[in-house]
């Protein structure tokens, strides 16, 4: 930015790479022993790991078992809809990735494309899927990363209102990939015991994830409200459910939400369990959205007031915009354990990526294949937190965009 | 300055006005001031006198006990929607300058036209241009505050203020939070708007420009009104001691 205003640059040593190495690992004999001992440690875990992978582990059962995984005991003649699910989810999260980056390329955006592109060409093959199957998977990496750069090069002509209401489009995506997961309005009904693996995995993350947002600000306002009753009832509700674990929760919500509601409307189990997550996230979420809150400047209100701003327009045109900001890192943070918690969902019987784990290492064929499938979890895991991350620090880059401070 | 305002319309009147705070410091005595369409009046004293919390009842962002403040017509009551009318008639400028960050300087100024006013949005960003060419800072209209020095965030916060047309504006301390060489931008913008007609009630401590500008300057200290008088006779010859202790200490 302001490279034009500096006539003289710093004195600038110019070190080999093998110099930079010595100073930042050997610079003196104590650094030089704490760097030896840590990288034969990691290089002796790296070498047992591999051989573990290449010669002992016996990957077959992965392959046997990557639709189970995947999808659960969705039918067979249903499952184009689900390749519709992920056509429509390709095309949004790549316009979604390109109007956030726009023209850029940074070095998270290369390395996703990098692993992303890495899976897709490997993981199909790996699991013997037939040619045609991964000839889908690349399709749909294809589409996404050329959505990405197309969406990219013409974000400065979309016009600011559609960019504004991007993320309304995110519901929207949840509530017709339902649909067509679960049928009705002329397509067949797949009733929801069938739906699982990561395909329940991440229909109970996004509810939940979806939901606890406006339920958090709910809560968040309520707690800071001048109404004392609602401060009190909001209170004894975050506290409420910060103070009690998960899984009671969850077991709670199996037999409560059963007596609350009237016969007709009580959900199903997998809906109760969605509700419980809602809830129970929705206490977290509305923490970090108060500090968040706490973080605007009471001159920022004033200045609204001043100017004829009622409260809702205030709240949403001046406090909102802000306080999201500051929240999102917790935000993120806070979705992140949101989906790892959905693991807890496999104790109350629901067949959700460690349900399905769990019922494939009870059959009598995989026994003992433990370690090959908690590690692929593991990793299943790791690739949707990472692409939360990544999405989180896109969107946290965009909006910081208004600071004079110049953002890598 | 100018003796005949348009036919001594009364801008605001305010009547034995007691604030008390929270913990119960008494922060406004009995307090009283007329201001007629046009004048400009500075209110002058030491810190802890009073006289923000007395500029910040005139738009209903402090509160106040007892007494009554009517301002072109409408008095500050209990009534939130009162409130809400003389806010979209008074303007405001703060020591901080309180611009939105997350706004460009263009959407600062119509934010508001278009919400409270229903205003079109091309109407209002035309007349937001115009006012921010006035205050000189219109090459700057698509930066964000924070890109901005403090003295242009604070013509800015004024232009932010004129954009909802307002029949009075209020400043409270508008140059105590600059680097002192920005001082002068921001009060030549003020001069000009005096010029203009402006209704203006200026909290400062500028005393040269309560000299120039100013129609009538006011005293407080303790919560109360001390002094009210022309500026020639207010800096050349105080009437009350504390007015006197006052200019010694500032001179």
């Amino acid at each position: 930015m302001s490279s034009s205003r500096h006539q003289q640059l710093p004195p600038q040593e110019q070190l080999s790479a093998l110099e930079t190495l010595r100073l930042a690992c050997f610079a003196n004999p104590l650094d030089g022993l704490i760097s030896l001992a840590l990288i034969s440690a990691v290089l002796a875990a790296a070498w047992q790991l591999l051989r573990w992978a290449l010669l002992q582990a016996q990957w077959g059962v992965i392959a046997a078992n990557s639709t189970l995984l995947a999808l659960g005991r969705y039918p067979e003649p249903q499952r184009w809809r689900l390749w519709l699910l992920l056509w429509l989810l390709s095309t949004v999260a790549g316009l979604s990735w390109g109007l956030l980056r726009r023209q850029s390329w940074p070095r998270n955006d290369l390395l996703a494309t990098a692993v992303l592109t890495g899976l897709t060409l490997w993981a199909p093959a790996a699991v013997a899927q037939p040619l045609a199957v991964q000839a889908h998977w690349w399709g749909l990496t294809a589409w996404l990363l050329l959505l990405r750069s197309s969406a990219g090069a013409m974000a400065a002509r979309v016009p600011p209102p559609v960019l504004q209401c991007w993320a309304l489009l995110w519901p929207v995506v949840y509530v017709s990939g339902m649909g067509l997961i679960a049928g009705g309005l002329g397509l067949v009904r797949v009733p929801s015991p069938l739906w699982g693996g990561l395909l329940l995995t991440l229909i109970e993350a996004c509810f939940a994830m979806l939901l606890c947002l406006p339920l958090g600000l709910a809560l968040a306002l309520g707690r800071s409200s001048g109404l004392p009753l609602l401060r009190m009832g909001a209170v004894a509700y975050i506290e409420f459910i910060r103070g009690a674990p998960l899984i009671t929760l969850l077991f709670l919500g199996q037999n409560i939400l059963g007596f609350l509601l009237p016969g007709g409307l009580s959900p199903d189990r997998i809906w109760r369990a969605a509700w419980v997550l809602t809830v129970f996230a929705s206490a977290y979420v509305a923490e970090a959205l108060r500090a968040g809150l706490a973080a605007i400047p009471r001159g920022q209100v004033e200045a609204a007031r001043s100017l004829g701003l009622n409260t809702a327009q205030t709240l949403s045109h001046v406090v909102l915009p802000q306080a999201i900001k500051v929240a999102l890192p917790a935000l993120v943070g806070q979705f992140i354990s949101l989906l790892q918690d959905t693991t807890l969902l496999s104790l109350i019987g629901l067949m959700e990526l460690l349900g399905t784990a769990r019922t494939v290492l009870a059959n009598p064929e995989f026994l003992g294949r433990n370690a090959e499938v908690y590690v692929v979890l593991a990793l299943l895991f790791w690739c949707c937190c990472a692409a939360l991350g990544l999405g989180s620090r896109a969107l946290e880059v965009r909006l910081n965009r208004q600071r004079s401070v110049a953002v890598r | 300055m100018t003796q005949a305002h348009a036919a001594d319309v009364v801008m605001l009147e305010a009547r034995g006005v007691n604030t008390w705070y929270p913990n119960g410091h008494h922060a406004l005595r009995n307090v009283d001031l007329t201001v007629h369409q046009g004048e400009v009046v500075v209110i002058m004293g030491p810190s802890g006198s009073g006289k923000s919390t007395f500029l910040r009842t005139f738009n209903g962002l402090e509160d106040f006990q007892t007494g009554s403040i009517i301002i072109d017509g409408i008095n500050i009551g209990d009534d939130l929607r009162q409130r809400d009318a003389i806010r979209r008639e008074v303007g405001m400028v703060f020591q901080q300058f309180n611009l939105f960050p997350h706004l460009t300087v263009l959407d600062n100024l119509t934010l508001a036209p278009v919400l409270v006013r229903g205003r079109a949005k091309t109407q209002v960003e035309r007349q937001a241009l115009e006012l921010l060419e006035r205050v000189g800072i219109h090459e700057q209209a698509h930066k964000y505050p924070g890109q901005l020095s403090g003295g242009q965030q604070q013509r800015v916060a004024i232009a932010r203020s004129l954009c909802m047309e307002p029949r009075l504006m209020l400043f409270d301390e508008p140059t105590s939070a600059l680097d002192p060489e920005m001082v002068q931008e921001v009060l030549q913008v003020m001069q000009e708007l005096a010029a203009g007609g402006m209704t203006m009630v200026v909290v400062t401590h500028e005393v040269r420009f309560a000299r120039q500008v100013a129609d009538r300057v006011v005293l407080m200290a303790d919560g109360e009104v001390l002094e009210i008088a022309a500026p020639e006779q207010f800096f050349s010859n105080p009437q009350h001691p504390r007015s006197q202790q006052f200019l010694s200490q500032i001179n």
